[in-house]
């Protein structure tokens, strides 16, 4: 029996979605990614845009409409909207929130759907733990043999304005860190290379449960800790920080452990104070450049990535020009710049989208170019430089790969071996552009690679 | 954060045609002056975000919620009764106000239902040194004024009738304020963005002024 599931939205999607192939594997069913040939079809939703949810509807009419010639099983699951979640009940056959995934194989049964696994009454259940119902301690089936995400918490508290993940997520809850050490030990233990700490705020990790669950800072220096144990050589990241939740602390661990990754991902999406008020986001520029300060102090080759809106919901000329100063003074290495546009069940959805689209386009336009120029300054900075990279595939040009610095900045670089995949490698910086560099491998390490 | 909890509808009063105050058991909940719960009644999807209104010492939570004309949760709450399950969630928010604070004088500034965090932390800290504007258009909103301490507050109602007419920001450009006056922003963003340049006018850095947006 095979099943076919379509992701959609963030990584914290893609690590859920690990999960709940894991549990239609264990109910013996095979993954297809050629949906014709799937029984089960099923999708991870994403409520953060109005495209994606379009991808939802339009996706099961699909699926309905070829149940009339074939024996199909529909589920859904993800970030759902309240509204969507009452409309979606009607059109797929099951719909479950993570926290009800360990109950999957029973509702195939109740569906009248058996597998050997669904069908045995007598299977040993594991003891699940209250906090999601278990769905942490699901082992998930990692999608990359080298690139893993590990979930620390799920929902989020913070109410930003632009943003519906408190309405599908819910509250924040905060993973047990026993079972955040375990899955990255367990990580390292497999020589996975780079594992990234996921959560909608990660540094407010163990803030439901003061004083019961540790600070993000001690996780984080538990994981350094696993690193130092294990002898072992990996890159570990985490995404995304809140700013207010932002401590010295936290910087202080990273800069401690080298197995904890100099890179850091802040999101601004303002430099203006008011927009930031209307985002909500209880931060002012000033409190977002202290943290920036302190990132240039204690960890000086970090490199600063962020996520910007432009044309948020009364967005003026000034106030956009208050985002372009930002940009310009803080010298991203990379910015996720967003056009906004009001996504479904966000306090902003109710309010006029007034920004014009020619005018979202422009500032979205202007501010590539800050981040073009600050990009290429700091790459301009790593020619001659030997780095570090994990090799991710690769690369389109023939006779190439792709890899990635511990800053995340993409490097190109020529070589014949068969299959460097997941592997570390030198390399020494040749050539830049904006957002990615060339290099080459370094002789000794070529001649490493080869005589293996 | 805590676990969401079923609380039991105590009192609906309504304080204007459009304004009300909804008590509820408090079942253990524990919050700090300045948070905001998210409301809705027990078994529905949808919930709203409200400021706590009720002080730390009340054995219930109230919270203060205006009806909105389309609003489906306001308009829900409205129609509760005494014995009515809600879902509350929280608290949230970081409207707060912190122990290094608690020595340097307060300004208060509210619009509306805005009131309530307010209401919450004079009862909650009786001991800060605060002065409260509140902005209202009719003088019959003025309400809650009772558990304020009256020489602490000043009504600004543009109709006419309160303490000052006018608005509250043109109270704020007639009146100096301490430098290092701690200035705490509730209602809706109109009035925050105005006294929010109008502050900085007066030299008051955006370090001291914190807000809570009513969208």
């Amino acid at each position: 029996m095979k099943y076919f599931i379509l992701n959609l939205g963030c990584q914290m999607n893609q690590s859920d979605s690990e999960r709940i192939q894991a549990v239609l594997q264990q109910m013996g069913m095979e993954k297809t990614e050629n949906e014709e040939e799937a029984f089960v079809r099923g999708i991870v939703a994403c409520s953060v845009r109005q495209k994606a949810i379009d991808k939802v509807y339009s996706k099961i009419y699909e699926w309905n409409e070829q149940k009339t010639s074939k024996n199909l099983l529909t589920f859904v699951s993800g970030c759902i909207l309240p509204a969507d979640h009452e409309k979606f009940l009607k059109k797929f056959d099951l719909i479950f929130s993570l926290q009800q995934l360990k109950d999957l194989p029973d509702m195939f049964r109740q569906y009248g759907v058996t597998t050997p696994f669904s069908a045995s009454l007598e299977r040993e259940e594991p003891e699940f733990s209250p906090l999601m119902g278990g769905f942490w301690q699901v082992k998930p089936q990692y999608s990359s043999p080298f690139e893993a995400f590990v979930p620390i918490q799920n929902g989020c508290d913070k109410f930003c304005t632009f943003c519906a993940v408190p309405y599908t997520r819910g509250r924040e809850i905060s993973r047990p860190s026993a079972e955040v050490l375990e899955e990255v030990q367990n990580l390292v233990k497999a020589g996975y290379k780079s594992v990234t700490l996921l959560g909608q705020n990660v540094n407010s990790y163990g803030q439901d449960r003061p004083g019961q669950e540790m600070t993000f800072a001690e996780l984080l220096k538990e994981v350094g800790k696993i690193g130092q144990r294990e002898k072992a050589d990996f890159w570990t990241y985490f995404t995304s920080p809140h700013p207010r939740d932002m401590t010295r602390e936290v910087l202080e661990v990273i800069a401690e452990y080298p197995v904890l990754a100099k890179q850091i991902h802040l999101p601004l999406q303002s430099g203006d104070d008011k927009v930031l008020i209307r985002m909500n986001r209880n931060y002012s520029l000033d409190r977002y450049r202290a943290i920036v300060t302190d990132i240039r102090a204690i960890l000086p080759k970090a490199t600063l990535f962020t996520d910007i809106i432009v044309g948020f919901t009364g967005e003026t000329d000034e106030q956009f020009h208050n985002t372009r100063l930002a940009l310009e003074e803080f010298q991203f290495q990379m910015a996720f710049i967003a056009q906004y546009s009001p996504r479904p069940g966000a306090a902003s959805y109710r309010w006029e989208d007034d920004v014009p689209r020619d005018v979202k386009k422009s500032r979205f336009h202007e501010l590539t170019e800050v981040l073009l120029a600050s990009s290429l300054a700091y790459n301009q900075s790593l020619v001659g430089q030997t780095l570090r990279v994990i090799v991710d595939k690769p690369d389109r040009k023939p006779g190439y790969w792709s890899g990635r610095t511990e800053g995340k900045v993409v490097v190109r670089f020529p070589a014949q071996e068969k299959d460097l995949t997941g592997q570390f490698v030198n390399l020494r910086i040749t050539q830049v552009v904006p957002l990615s560099l060339e290099g080459e491998l370094i002789p000794e390490y070529a001649g490493q690679l080869s005589a293996l | 954060m805590e676990a969401q909890r079923q609380c039991q509808v105590q009192s609906v009063t309504f304080i204007t045609p459009e304004t009300f105050i909804l008590r509820f058991s408090r079942e253990d909940l524990t919050f700090q002056p300045g948070q905001y719960l998210s409301v809705g009644l027990a078994g529905h999807r949808e919930q709203r975000e409200y400021s706590i209104y009720s002080s730390l010492t009340a054995d219930f939570l109230e919270i203060l919620v205006r009806v909105v004309p389309d609003g489906k949760v306001s308009r829900q709450l409205a129609q509760t009764k005494p014995g009515d399950l809600l879902a509350v969630d929280g608290p949230f928010g970081y409207f707060l106000i912190s122990e290094a604070q608690k020595q340097k004088p307060f300004l208060f500034i509210a619009t509306g239902t805005g009131l309530s965090p307010f209401h919450c932390l004079a009862n909650s800290l009786p001991t800060l040194d605060y002065q409260f504007l509140h902005g209202v258009r009719h003088q019959e909103e003025q309400y809650g004024y009772a558990e304020f301490d009256r020489s602490r507050l000043v009504s600004c109602v543009t109709g006419g009738g309160g303490d000052y007419q006018g608005r509250v920001t043109q109270y704020l450009r007639d009146h100096d304020w301490l430098p290092e006056t701690q200035v705490y922003l509730c209602g809706n963003c109109d009035m925050i963005y105005d006294a929010f340049d109008l502050l900085k006018e007066k030299g008051i850095p955006s370090s001291q002024i914190f807000t809570e947006v009513y969208f």
